[in-house]
């Protein structure tokens, strides 16, 4: 008697069970709309004209920084990114029609960059930043269409499954993630801001995608906002054994003391007079801001001059001071004048805008410690600017300096011409040096937090 | 541009970021100093600029314009530098020598600024590697001519 009735109960309970679950089945396979669906046009008549507008939104949005391999052929995937589940890899977007995405429709390619949807609603993982690429409008998603079907070579290579074991390998939660943390709106117009902002917050929100590594990230890995309407938009993260530096108006550790036109030099030609592009950013210069034109670069500028600072994070302003006509006679004082002053002076203030100043430096004011000991050990990598590599790059003292003269020099720097913040602790410097050594079994690829 | 090198002044047709190094070598064709690491981590390249010791590997061109240059060949138009130079023969420091320009500009530009440096001082300030292994010999010669305990002739 009991048992049936606790059977019809179960019964009845069930098929609310069942229509829940078979709506969540709908809900993460469903492929969202695109409004190309009705409007596919075939490779053979794309415009020209096109194409070479998304030969421009291409590198606008920097596709080749992870859809390609050092030394591969462009666009045909295969980057490795350890996420803490395990590692995946970035695809072919090649047009090839076998293993690349010569066989994607329009609404399909759409679906994929703006909703992170991939044909028959499989979902991608949010390290391409879709979230961002939602912003995209209509005409840029045609154009980069048209590229990538006629402007890029087919390439047969095949993808590399993700190494992220059953059951964490299912994408289907992605979809709940989405729901919860995306907005898939295209970028809309702000009334009231002038032409040149609104097209700089279109980039620097959408293309750019700055936010995927600028923007500090959530317990589940989402940036913790996606436009200016949020303060921690743009306020700094670290990620990938860098610290992206905040590029709100922070004095201290963002933009505050940089000018419109000197942001406009430092994404064109990769450097001015506050600072050189290093760590990921070298990546995204050599691959995707020199290529922007300089009206671009300016709208940029301006969207991003307009984003407040924090003086609560940001601290007391920084002001240079001199090192006092008695020279601290420290280990990291000397180590710094044998091994750094060389190229960033006695006085700190480098040989801009080829060597940069590491006096008033955002890696030596900011908190996070990561960028100034990453840059120490491993040094870094050539600025192409418009196909010639600069002159100067900081070598690496992975081998000549150990954790404790790295610790000690880096708190010299941190403390003197006028910058304050905290000293650096061996143990950090051993705990990046691991991470990052090349042999290393536990690299930090994409770390994010 | 205009540069002051070994008191002569040279036309230059360089991009700024140049390295010293290059238009002293390549472009004027004073070899005498060298290029060792690249790197500003060697000191095979030193010249001096004002006086003071500057690795011309990492040094562009224009941030010397309007400076004065001195490099090996002219180092002993100096009186401290020929002295270094005499001490340096006397001594016989050199082995292979690639080193030997860079750790004479060091060595100058020490007793310049500081006539009488003591044995810490010296060992802050002589940082060029050599491959040799000059490093006692070197020792030995700008003690000498620091005037501390002579390592030769002993009375």
């Amino acid at each position: 008697m009991n048992n049936s009735r606790f059977a019809r109960t179960a019964g009845w309970l069930a098929v609310p069970c069942l229509i829940a679950a078979g709506l969540l089945a709908w809900y993460v396979t469903r492929e969202p709309v695109s409004p190309f669906e009705s409007r596919q046009v075939a490779v053979a008549d794309i415009d020209p004209a096109l194409v070479a507008r998304g030969e421009y939104v291409a590198p606008l949005s920097d596709c080749v920084a992870c859809h390609s391999v050092p030394g591969g052929a462009p666009f045909a995937g295969g980057l490795e990114m350890a996420t803490p589940l395990g590692a995946i890899h970035a695809t072919n977007v090649t047009p090839d029609r076998e293993t690349g995405i010569g066989n994607y429709s329009l609404a399909q390619f759409d679906r994929a960059v703006r909703h992170g949807v991939a044909p028959g609603g499989r979902r991608l993982y949010p390290a391409m930043p879709y979230p961002s690429y939602a912003k995209l409008s209509d005409d840029d998603v045609r154009a980069l269409y048209a590229f990538f079907m006629k402007g890029v070579a087919p390439v047969k290579q095949a993808n590399i499954p993700s190494d992220i074991p059953w059951p964490l390998n299912m994408r289907w939660p992605v979809a709940l993630w989405n729901g919860v943390f995306t907005d898939s709106a295209p970028y809309v117009e702000k009334a009231g801001q002038d032409p040149l902002w609104n097209r700089g917050a279109y980039i620097v929100q959408g293309a750019g995608h700055c936010g995927s590594c600028h923007s500090p990230r959530g317990l589940a890995f989402n940036e913790k906002a996606l436009d200016e309407s949020g303060t921690p938009f743009l306020a700094g993260a670290l990620l990938d054994g860098w610290y992206a530096p905040s590029l709100r108006n922070d004095h201290n550790t963002g933009l505050g003391r940089w000018t419109e036109p000197e942001i406009v030099q430092f994404l064109k030609t990769g450097r001015n007079q506050h600072a050189v592009v290093f760590g990921s950013m070298t990546e995204a210069f050599n691959n995707s801001t020199q290529f922007m034109n300089d009206e671009d670069l300016a709208a940029i500028a301006r969207y991003l001059k307009s984003l407040p600072g924090d003086h609560q994070r940001d601290g007391t302003p920084w002001q240079y001071q001199s090192v006092a006509a008695t020279k601290p006679n420290t280990p990291g004082a000397h180590t710094y004048e044998t091994r750094c002053a060389s190229c960033h002076g006695l006085d700190g203030k480098g040989q801009p805008e080829w060597m940069p100043p590491l006096a008033g430096a955002t890696s030596a004011l900011a908190s996070e410690n990561a960028s100034a000991i990453n840059i120490t050990l491993n040094g870094s990598q050539r600025v192409v600017a418009a196909g010639v590599p600069d002159a100067y790059r900081m070598p690496a003292f992975r081998e000549q300096l150990s954790d404790q003269q790295i610790a000690e020099v880096l708190t010299y720097v941190r403390s003197t011409w006028g910058n304050r913040s905290e000293a650096v602790d061996a143990k950090a410097v051993s705990k990046l040096r691991e991470h990052t050594d090349p042999a290393s079994s536990s690299p930090i690829i994409l770390q994010m937090r | 541009m205009e540069l002051r090198i070994n008191q002569k002044t040279y036309q230059v047709d360089a991009d700024a970021d140049t390295p010293l190094l290059w238009v002293i070598r390549d472009d004027l064709g004073m070899t005498g100093t060298k290029y060792g690491c690249g790197l500003a981590q060697c000191g095979a390249c030193s010249v001096l600029v004002d006086g003071n010791v500057v690795r011309s590997c990492v040094t562009p061109v224009a941030g010397v314009v309007g400076r004065e240059v001195t490099t090996i060949e002219a180092i002993e138009t100096d009186d401290v530098g020929k002295r270094v130079v005499a001490t340096w023969v006397e001594h016989q420091v050199a082995q292979c020598g690639y080193c030997q320009s860079g750790q004479v500009m060091a060595a100058t530009a020490l007793l310049k600024n500081n006539p009488k440096p003591s044995n810490e001082q010296i060992e802050a300030a002589m940082v060029n590697l050599c491959r040799c292994g000059t490093y006692n010999a070197i020792q030995a010669a700008v003690h000498d001519l620091a005037g501390l305990s002579a390592t030769k002739g002993e009375a």
